[in-house]
């Protein structure tokens, strides 16, 4: 090879000399490796270089060879590039420069297999591929540019071993650090918060839940000083089990946990059936305090930690975390388990290295190939019972009925498999290879009937509980670099290893499958990496900011720590008290940085310095998360399940679960846009950080949804029967008693509220409009209504029975923009609309009548109270169509308007008609209500106590952790 | 707007939603605030960076594929090669086709453009003057999952998690209307293939995500989750929004309102004016008679009148799609399938152009339409199994060449770009792939492809990912 040898003449007056090795290429292997070696040449080459090949290659080559989105990832713009080649080939041959490819593409060498450069364009002149040949001879002198030398990423901060800074005695280290940051910054603290704002977020943040007001009280009460009263409420908090059903579903997030697999086409079934066991096993973990490193490792190889014929074995669950990923082609199961572990785990992003080494990390495609190969090994067989196994009779039945269903798909295989048994009687005995040999339609009717007996198992949910775990291969293999992700192209084949910017040179090779051996690198305590992403999530999982506000991603792309040494501190504080993540929290939650008040009275100064409260001068209040938000309203109003464990629950679908928000089915593919609504975690991939928006979809579902509606209607119903009801609703949504303003406010909504809903009267639905029939006196104009008493779901009508077999009411119905009148003018229908205010209103609409040529017709009239009849007409039985459109009709408030469809001389054959009128407010004050559009069942009214608890649940006062 | 939302000022946001300071009496000292980079508004109006052309974008998606040698690619040799095997390479496509097939239905020159189209769109085709017909497109693979991925997020494969390319608009683009959803999705009786997947917001925020609905559904309660409240009245409901906007603002002066709670504030009175006009632009009731005619009384006809309802209250992306399924899938029987198909897309569709045109919105609205590709001129020859009975007179998916056009917005009109070969079967002159499409709609928007990124999981992620190019022969000059 030319380049062994540090100096070397090449031409008579070069010389060449390494002088390091590029990061870059530390890994990349093969002869490139050494050549690589950045090299000075004298002053003759360079200027050579300058003048004569540089433009060259500025007019033909760089405009797609070079940079970061290089063609064939052969970078032409600097002297390392050359020598790498292509993502395919190396392009010159510095030993036989006359052979390098490069030579060939631009001289279109017939026959060497390279596409003729530049590409689509004139070849070059002979003069200048002479120089290019000269240059490539004399070794590709390039000069050195000062500074460009890349700084070595791999001294990047997030590689470097954690560094705690020393503490003084006596001080609280995080107050101390964060102290030290502000100084000189003319950035003040805010001051303490007080002991019930405290306990509140307390509450939130280790429960996920509001305090009761009982608790609050008492704790406020306390007379003991904080520094004894407050360490001691912590641990008291951290011990009820509502702990880890909070911090388990924020690992969810990390885990991009869901139920189902994702995308399945011929409707294959989608859920897993056992996913539940990996959250219910974070729950217990959290709850458990298990030690951190330990968490991991389970995560990554239970299977090989623990005894399986022991009660550890329930620990297997913990492999959802890799089980549980998107489903699709084998190298994307593989990449999508690789890039949740590393950026989940250790907050980087190694995935980007699957097609090219990492574009800005010291990450070379051949560690993520050796990675690979860690999880090629590993494999999805089977599902460990690790619950009780059911028994009883319903879970006989189950078996039995399991038994029927698992008939019907063998009554159909055997016919099939003995046919194809003898006609290839060398198969007889392998049934794989019978099944293989099944025609098309066969398999497509077997996986027919294969669904229904999947989606019964899953139905039934009365299957033990499984683990859904990952086995090693007997014989593990290598796996081949896939040159640019392809899995057809494939480069050499890698040994399985570690990251190597974390490994010492030689770099350990696993001997095994290596998934354990990866999990102790990961979970190693001098892993700088792993220990400083978790202290750094749950720092933004306190604070909604991490110190490193990247949170999963600490490469260089990513975000600089705006703490290093309270990084540092922290990652090493934990690891030396025992990984607990308990200890943690109570580290955190013990400074006065995280007791700070949400609001600094030097708030203006503070912001002009630190505009994004870097600095940590006030505690950033911010709107409840979703499952936060649910389980409070739950909560408060006395209806959350304490259930714990167990088959997902489908919480924004009626009948509305009480259960807590972690037991959410979570459907990968198709999640209710709702949970995205308020920011939930994407289930495709791992979650960082959530975003946080303030979108108005989000107040349409506090304030209208019938599972808010529902829990508001139930705290109204209890306060109604309260002696001081706007106290106890107080006490109860915020844990606090109401001051004197809330009182006032209270009481005149609640008396408001009555006083106009009494004014309404009773109503037969929530909208201006009523439905019914009656009679309209053609002289008078005086009308009678009678609301229809009946609502099937989607139409009004007198009674179940529909039509009423001889009775003049016989079709009398109303549907939403659809109608039929009885027999005569006694049994016309009816509409009804209630103007909410006085106003003068115009009316629109069109009748439209089917049955053209038949019966007589129909008469249509609008009447109001105070004018009587407004419209009269009759739309004979030949025509289709009747405008009933008015201007100029003035109503005052309450005063009610009527819309008649009558028979028409008493017959009512053919009468079937469509009419939706509207009503428009002509000063434009108050939308315009159309009939069918507003169309709906009978009212649920609101109570005037209903109404303000429901209120109180849409205040930011409630939503809002301070 | 690299690595986090656009950022939009506080003040911004005030202006943009009509309420001013002194609408909710919130403390003076808070308009001096400037909002913090966590963004509090993310559909407020975005900037674009350069002047755009299109504001909004209605793509009319023809799942399934539509062929394109029965509509716009007119290809007379087929009539000549109709039965005969392809001269040159027959390509592969999904499924084994034979012969080439002439088109059932009949061509002749249109507009003053003279460009050929067929009666299959007979008054679409009246209207090639103001289409930008591209004969040349392209994908990947002939199957509908992947191409479906690739049209609408730039990623073809079903697993990979890429954003939809109405949420990448809207979130470089925000929404010209915070009452309404800034990307709606239209499809009547169901889902696409491939679901939601097909509207997700993926890894941008939550308040990207197509909103989709289904037009089948009359009712405007059905159509929005949430959108009215079934227990109390409007005037009461009003009183009650009344009462915790008082307490908001009482808790807010103790301490001085922090953004995230003002911007909620704000966002309650969103909500409450959304009941009224979400409510009123699904209402096509409200639309005169003739415009109703227009568009003929139809499914697809409303949906199609609810699309130019949404976009002129501001939407900025609304997808049309023909129905759930892949309904423009004839594997057999062109004639009758895509008969049926054309007659009930073209009078909603042309109807569509001549209003946007009437109002003046088609100046400045990108209508697209196409499916996830087209078919191929060859017959599908009928397989064994399942298949084998309805493979009659039909066409295969065709990746290979298929044909899309736009109108409005910034393209030329009565203008044909690229070409088939002789029968429509491979695009080979000035071939466009879909990344080209995705970067030409950007374009048009006022968005560089290649500047409009979002920063997750360690990488700038963008629509075309590290492809596409401007085709600019397709954009006028003014």
């Amino acid at each position: 090879m030319v380049c062994t040898k540090t100096e070397r003449p090449l031409l008579p007056g070069f010389s060449f000399r390494a002088i390091g090795v590029a990061w870059l290429l530390a890994c990349t292997g093969g002869a490139a490796e050494e050549a690589a070696k950045p090299s000075t040449f004298d002053t003759e080459s360079i200027r050579f270089f300058e003048n004569e090949i540089r433009p060259i290659l500025a007019e033909n080559c760089l405009d797609c060879h070079s940079g970061t989105k290089a063609k064939l990832g052969l970078q032409l713009n600097h002297r390392r590039g050359w020598i790498k080649g292509s993502d395919y080939r190396p392009v010159v041959n510095l030993e036989n420069p006359a052979e390098s490819l490069v030579l060939h593409a631009i001289s279109h060498t017939p026959g060497k297999k390279v596409k003729s450069m530049p590409y689509e364009k004139e070849k070059i002149s002979d003069e200048s591929i002479a120089k290019i040949s000269r240059w490539v001879e004399m070794g590709l002198p390039w000069p050195e540019t000062p500074g460009a030398a890349e700084e070595d990423p791999r001294n990047h901060w997030s590689f470097q071993p954690v560094k705690p800074p020393t503490i003084p005695e006596g001080v609280h280290p995080i107050d101390h650090l964060i102290g030290e940051a502000q100084k000189n910054t003319g950035v003040a603290p805010a001051e303490k918060a007080d002991r019930a704002t405290l306990y509140r977020r307390a509450h939130l943040a280790l429960l996920g839940l509001p305090p009761k007001f009982g608790e609050l009280s008492a704790f406020v009460a306390d007379s003991r000083p904080d520094a004894e009263a407050w360490p001691a409420l912590l641990k008291k908090l951290m011990k009820s089990p509502h702990y880890g059903e909070r911090w388990a579903r924020l690992w969810m997030d990390v885990a991009r946990y869901s139920d189902t697999k994702g995308y399945e086409a011929g409707g294959r079934e989608r859920r897993f059936m056992h996913s539940y066991t990996y959250r219910d096993w974070l729950i217990q973990s959290f709850n458990e305090d298990m030690p951190y490193d330990q968490f991991l490792r389970y995560q990554l190889a239970a299977e090989q930690l623990v005894d399986w014929n022991k009660p550890e074995k329930k620990h297997l669950a913990a492999m959802g975390f890799l089980s549980l990923s998107k489903n699709g082609r084998s190298e994307l199961i593989i990449d999508d388990r690789i890039d949740t572990t590393f950026r989940g785990m250790m907050a980087l992003t190694v995935a980007c290295a699957r097609c090219h080494d990492h574009k800005s990390d010291p990450i070379p495609t051949r560690d993520y190939y050796s990675l690979y190969s860690v999880f090629s090994n590993s494999l999805e067989v089977g599902t460990p019972t690790i619950g009780e196994p059911k028994s009883g009779p319903e879970y006989e039945k189950y078996l039995k009925d399991l038994a029927k269903q698992k008939k019907v798909v063998e009554d159909f295989l055997k016919p099939k498999l003995d046919q194809i048994a003898k006609e290839n009687p060398e198969l007889a005995s392998d049934r794989t290879r019978l099944m293989n040999k099944l025609d098309r339609a066969a398999r497509r009717e077997l996986q027919n009937k294969q669904r229904v007996v999947d989606k019964f198992v899953a139905d039934s949910q009365m299957e033990p509980a499984k683990a859904i775990i990952l086995k090693q291969k007997e014989k593990p293999s290598g796996h081949a670099v896939l040159i640019r992700g392809n899995p057809a192209r494939r480069g050499d084949t890698v040994k399985r290893h570690f990251l190597s910017v974390l490994t010492s040179d030689p770099q350990p090779i696993y001997e095994s499958g290596g998934r354990l051996e990866m999990a102790k690198d990961i979970s190693k305590p001098d892993n700088p990496l792993t220990t400083r992403n978790i202290v750094n999530r749950v720092w933004m999982w306190h604070f909604g900011e991490g110190i490193v506000r990247s949170v999963d991603d600490f490469g260089i792309m990513g975000e600089r720590p705006d703490h290093p040494e309270l990084l540092d501190f922290l990652a090493h504080w934990f690891v030396e008290n025992g990984w607990s993540v308990k200890k943690l929290h109570q580290l955190i939650l013990t400074s006065r940085t995280w007791q700070q008040q949400s609001h600094n009275s030097q708030e203006e100064k503070n912001r002009i310095a630190d505009a994004e409260n870097r600095l940590l001068w006030k505690f950033d209040s911010r709107r409840l998360e979703l499952e936060q938000m649910r389980d409070s309203i739950l909560e408060v109003a006395g209806s959350l399940s304490d259930e714990m464990y167990g088959h997902p629950v489908r919480i924004l679908e009626k009948p509305y679960s009480t259960r807590r928000s972690v037991y959410a089915f979570i459907d990968r593919q198709n999640l209710n846009p709702i949970f995205r609504n308020f920011d939930f975690s994407n289930p495709q991939e791992s979650t960082g950080k959530r975003p946080n928006t303030t979108i108005p979809m989000q107040a349409l579902f506090t304030m209208n949804s019938e599972f808010v509606q529902n829990q508001a209607a139930i705290l109204g119903e209890k306060a109604q029967s309260q002696k001081d009801g706007v106290g106890w609703l107080h006490r109860s949504v915020f844990a606090s008693e109401p001051t004197e303003n809330d009182r006032i406010l209270a009481d005149s909504f609640l008396t408001a509220f009555e006083s106009e809903s009494s004014a309404l009267g009773p109503r037969q639905t929530n909208t201006e409009w009523s439905y019914g029939w009656g009679s309209i006196d053609f002289k008078s104009g005086k009308v009678k209504f009678q609301p229809f008493p009946y609502w099937t779901g989607d139409s009004w009508q007198i009674e179940k029975e529909y039509p009423i077999k001889n009775s003049p009411l016989s079709y009398l119905q109303a549907r939403a923009g659809a109608t039929h009148p009885g027999h005569t003018n006694n049994e016309s229908v009816v509409y009804q609309w209630r103007a909410p205010d006085g106003m003068t209103v115009s009316i629109r609409g069109v009748l439209e009548r089917s049955s053209v040529g038949k019966g007589n017709g129909v008469r249509v009239l609008i009447a109001s109270e105070s004018s009587g009849i407004l419209f009269d007409r009759v739309l004979d039985p030949s025509g289709s169509k009747l405008v009933t459109s008015l201007q100029d009709v003035t109503l005052a408030k309450n005063e009610n308007l009527y819309f008649l469809v009558d028979p028409h001389e008493n017959n009512s054959s053919f009468d079937s008609v469509r009419w939706s009128p509207q009503v428009f407010d002509q000063s434009g004050a108050w939308p315009k209500s159309g009939l069918a559009e507003t169309f709906s069942g009978p009212a649920t009214p609101a109570t005037p106590w209903g109404a303000y608890a429901h209120a109180l649940l849409n205040t930011n006062r409630f939503l809002f952790i301070q | 707007m690299n690595g986090q939302l656009p950022l939009r000022t506080r003040r911004d946001f005030l202006s943009q939603t009509g309420m001013g300071m002194g609408a909710l009496g919130l403390s003076p000292f808070l308009s001096s605030l400037q909002a913090s980079s966590r963004s509090l508004n993310p559909l407020a109006p975005g900037k674009t960076h350069f002047p755009a052309k299109a504001k909004r974008v209605i793509h009319i998606f023809a799942n399934g594929g539509p062929s394109q040698v029965d509509s716009f690619d007119y290809k007379p040799e087929l009539e000549k090669f109709h039965g005969k095997e392809v001269p040159g390479e027959h390509l592969s496509t999904e499924r084994k086709t034979g012969t080439l097939m002439k088109s059932p239905f009949n061509f002749s020159q249109k507009g003053e453009s003279g460009i050929w189209a067929s009666d299959l769109f007979p008054k679409v085709s009246e209207m090639v003057d103001d289409l930008c017909i591209i004969n040349s497109m392209h994908a990947n693979v002939p199957n509908h999952e992947p191409s479906l991925m690739l049209m609408n997020t730039g990623a073809e494969r079903v697993n990979l998690v890429r954003p939809s390319m109405g949420s990448w608009v809207t979130y470089g683009l925000g929404s010209e209307n915070e009452n309404l959803p800034g990307f709606v999705s239209l499809c009547p009786g169901g889902v696409p293939i491939v679901e939601t997947q097909n509207w997700r917001s993926a890894f941008l925020p939550g308040a990207y995500q197509g909103t989709h609905i289904d037009t089948k559904n009359t009712h405007i309660s059905k159509l929005i989750p949430d959108i009215r409240n079934p227990r109390m009245p409007r005037e009461l409901q009003r009183k009650q929004l009344d009462l915790i906007q008082e307490m908001n603002r009482q808790d807010g002066e103790k301490t001085g309102l922090d953004p995230d709670a003002e911007a909620r504030i704000h966002s309650l009175e969103l909500a409450y004016k959304m009941q009224i006009e979400a409510t009123d632009a699904f209402n096509v009731e409200r639309e005169p008679e003739n415009v109703r005619q227009l568009y003929g009384e139809t499914l697809h006809g409303r949906q199609m009148l609810i699309a130019r309802r949404l976009v002129e209250r501001g939407v900025r992306f609304v997808q049309v799609w023909h129905g759930a399924g892949q309904p423009w899938d004839s594997h057999s029987e062109i004639a009758k399938n895509h008969g049926k198909l054309g007659q009930e897309a073209d009078q909603p569709i042309a109807a569509l152009l001549t209003d946007l045109k009437q109002r003046g919105l088609l100046e400045d609205t990108l209508v697209i339409w196409g499916g996830e590709f087209g078919r191929t001129p060859t017959v599908e020859l009928p397989t064994p199994g399942a298949n084998a009975a309805n493979t009659k007179l039909g066409r295969d998916h065709n990746h290979h060449g298929f044909t899309i056009w736009m109108a409005g917005g910034g393209v030329k009109g009565g203008y044909q770009y690229g070409k088939s070969d002789d029968f429509g079967f491979k695009a080979v002159e000035d071939r466009m792939h879909v990344h080209d499409l995705h970067a030409t709609i950007l374009h048009l928007l006022g968005f560089d492809h290649e500047r409009l990124t979002y920063r997750y999981a360690g990488r700038d992620f963008r629509l075309t990912d590290v492809h596409g190019k401007v085709v600019s022969d397709l954009i006028t000059q003014r």
